[in-house]
């Protein structure tokens, strides 16, 4: 037996980690980030000469159950075609048995990463509005990803916003054989080694700080859109927290919209993702939102800032109207 | 909010201000009341025509031009119209007028929406 | 698009996993011999290059205490007490060697030669040579997580070479010596500053670039089975595999 040389052993080691790709139409190009479930590589499609992501299994597995959970995610993003939500190209196993899917390329910044870096509160709230939009489309088909946090959403140079890593999604209708391929095996789902939380049942839960109560105590089967609710709660706090003055408090609509989104019982959280989203809407349009009930005060301070354009136009009439009568008093 | 309702509305409340300020001119002070509502109207009437006119052009110097000219058009109507004494206050109705003319059509080719309104409902 | 098939390119589950590890607990006397010489095949350079730098053993005392070392860990069924849920092998046969080696210097009695690991050729001249390259002085004084490391290293550099044997034995039987040779010069061979291109590579072999392209993925793949199947013969469950399997391929998840 030849001595391998630590260079050679690195060699090797590269070697073997890199995915064949001989028998499908991709051409790496090189890793992007590895995760608990696989590692995410760019890829050059050579049929349609383009550039996308794939994520590919580790390793392969004997019991198929890490490949049955790869798939399922393909399968659910397959089933949500959204503007928001990661498009999926397809799907498969390479000629080393690892399983991967295709998808969409996506060349921006995580949203924590941009929004430390400054964002005025009304862009980080019209980003904040599309993930509500792409989360209500996915609820809308009965699927919830149970993992929402900042560092799941991608925001593209053009604005475009994507809501990632539905890994851990689980679909809320029973029966169906398209379902039960969508239902997580989850008293057999492997240890994750990201920083998801696992409880002694062996179910993934989702992150800490992002995750609803009910869903940190393991109470799966109690999941439902509010539990996706409460962590788009934590996200919108995170943008309202994050980046901007400190000195300065959240805005205290929005303070109370996020509270309400986050509330311990769920029953006095919004019921779906699209309400919250109109509530943030309804905030940035200078409209009362639903969160927040105003007194006399402060529903004239916000008619007085909505419409502040015609009250000004109106002072400058009567100041020249005023400056009129003195002229002609003269 | 659309660019008629926007012209209407700040057209009216030029309007009744510009009644108010008749109270100044001791002569007519008597009439007050008839002078707010007639400037009121006329004031409705400019903004929803600059509105109106807003929506189709989108023109700002054109806007403030129509604007003008319908102010002053009302104005001139309602100042050819002597008063008990039989005098004319050309000057004193028609610069306002002309202003507030002006003023709404500034306003409505800047601001108000020109399409269907959005999702969100006051 | 390639359809989806689940459990591999053969589309089947092997029924059970074969773990040395395990195997080393079995009654059946055979077993256990053949789960011992796994493991004894993998861990004896690491071991032998362990005791010459961390205790400063001469390269003759060093084969003695390795072999001895073995020997006992045979007779005296040490894998029995090993729980890979609490450590790695690796550390678990390092704290071995340590108590083993404290021990044997309290005792002043000379060693005997083990019996059991003499089945098995230990190429102790090869072992030393590749110590030697490595250019690694004594360092008894370092911490246990560099021996760690160290250890490590050895283990993926045992584990490569034999799976780099089997490979070699793999494609002769199927007459791919070709392939095997371009995987050998492309990824395993040191070619100072310029490694060569496929280009190079299917000029020097009378083929064409895309055959460069194709017995190289070929290799490629047939190592990575290969090593996979060692690595999993040397651990106990699946979820300690994945870990290493993890850690050994460079992998390190974010």
């Amino acid at each position: 037996m030849s001595w391998l040389s630590d260079d050679a052993i690195f060699r090797l080691q590269t070697a073997t980690a890199l995915p064949d790709l001989s028998a499908t139409r991709y051409r790496i190009v090189e890793r992007i980030a590895s995760g608990g479930m696989g590692t995410v590589y760019l890829a050059e499609d050579s049929v349609l000469g383009r550039r996308v992501a794939l994520k590919i299994l580790d390793v392969p597995d004997t019991s198929g159950e890490l490949a049955a959970r790869l798939l399922r995610e393909a399968k659910i993003l397959a089933r949500l075609e959204h503007p928001g939500i990661i498009p999926v190209h397809g799907a498969g196993t390479l000629a080393d048995g690892r399983v991967f899917y295709a998808m969409k390329l996506v060349e921006g910044q995580r949203l924590d990463e941009l929004v430390s870096r400054g964002e005025s509160l009304p862009h980080r709230l019209r980003l904040f509005q599309r993930v509500c939009d792409a989360v209500a489309f996915a609820h809308a088909r009965k699927i919830l990803h149970r993992d929402l946090k900042p560092e799941n959403i991608m925001v593209g140079p053009f604005g475009e916003v994507l809501v990632m890593d539905w890994g851990i999604a689980k679909s809320l209708r029973g029966g169906g054989s398209l379902d039960a391929a969508m239902e997580p095996n989850e008293g057999s789902l492997a240890r994750d080694t990201s920083d998801s939380a696992i409880t002694a049942h062996g179910a993934i839960l989702g992150t800490p700080g992002y995750m609803a109560p009910e869903q940190e105590r393991g109470e799966v089967g109690s999941l439902d859109e509010r539990s996706d609710v409460y962590s788009l709660g934590a996200i919108l706090q995170y943008l309202l927290k994050t980046g901007l003055d400190s000195s300065a408090n959240a805005p205290r609509p929005l303070a109370a919209i996020a509270r309400k989104a986050m509330a311990s019982n769920p029953a006095d959280r919004y019921t779906s993702a699209g309400e919250l989203g109109l509530d943030v809407a309804r905030y940035l349009d200078g409209l009362p939102v639903s969160a927040y009930p105003e007194n006399i005060w402060r529903r004239a301070a916000r008619w007085a800032v909505r419409y502040r354009v015609a009250i000004v136009l109106v002072l400058t009439y009567l100041i020249i109207r005023a400056l009129l009568l003195l002229w002609f008093r003269r | 909010m659309n660019k008629i309702v926007y012209g209407l509305i700040l057209g009216g409340i030029l309007g009744i201000f510009d009644g108010l300020t008749a109270w100044f001119t001791p002569a007519v002070r008597s009439q007050l009341l008839m002078i707010v509502v007639g400037s009121t109207i006329k004031g409705i009437i400019a903004g929803v025509l600059i509105g109106f006119f807003a929506k189709k052009v989108n023109s700002l110097p054109l806007g403030i031009l129509f604007g003008l000219a319908v102010g002053l058009a009302l104005a001139f109507a309602v100042a050819a119209m002597p008063d008990p004494t039989g005098n004319h206050y050309y000057f004193q109705i028609m610069l306002p007028g002309g202003l507030v003319g002006l003023i709404v059509g500034y306003a409505t080719q800047r601001y108000g929406s020109s399409i269907a309104p959005a999702r969100t409902q006051s | 698009m390639e359809d989806t098939k689940i459990g591999g390119p053969g589309g089947t589950f092997p029924a059970t996993r074969w773990s040395a590890i395990v195997a080393a607990r079995s009654t059946d006397s055979a077993e256990r011999a053949r789960a011992l010489q796994t493991v004894v095949e993998a861990y004896w350079k690491p071991i032998y290059k362990y005791v010459r730098i961390r205790w400063n053993k001469s390269n003759e005392d060093a084969k003695d205490l390795t072999q001895e070392f073995f020997s006992r860990l045979i007779e005296k069924n040490y894998l029995d007490d090993f729980d890979p849920s609490k450590a790695r092998l690796r550390t678990f046969l390092r704290v071995c060697v340590d108590h083993f080696l404290a021990n044997e210097a309290k005792a002043a009695t000379r060693l005997k030669r083990g019996g059991a690991a003499e089945h098995i050729s230990l190429d102790f001249d090869a072992a030393e040579t590749e110590l030697q390259r490595t250019g690694r002085s004594f360092i008894g004084g370092a911490s246990p997580e560099s021996m760690d490391d160290f250890l490590e290293k050895e283990f993926l550099r045992s584990l490569f070479g034999l799976s780099l044997e089997s490979l070699r034995r793999f494609c002769e039987a199927h007459g791919k010596q070709t392939h095997f040779r371009l995987f050998e010069i492309h990824d395993v061979e040191d070619s100072g500053t310029k490694r060569p291109t496929y280009a190079d590579l299917a000029k020097q072999f009378g083929i064409g670039t895309t055959d460069v392209t194709n017995y190289l993925a070929f290799a490629r793949r047939e190592f990575r089975r290969i090593s996979l199947e060692k690595l999993r013969e040397m651990t106990a469950t699946e979820d300690e595999f994945r870990r290493e399997a993890r850690a050994l391929l460079g992998v390190v998840p974010e």
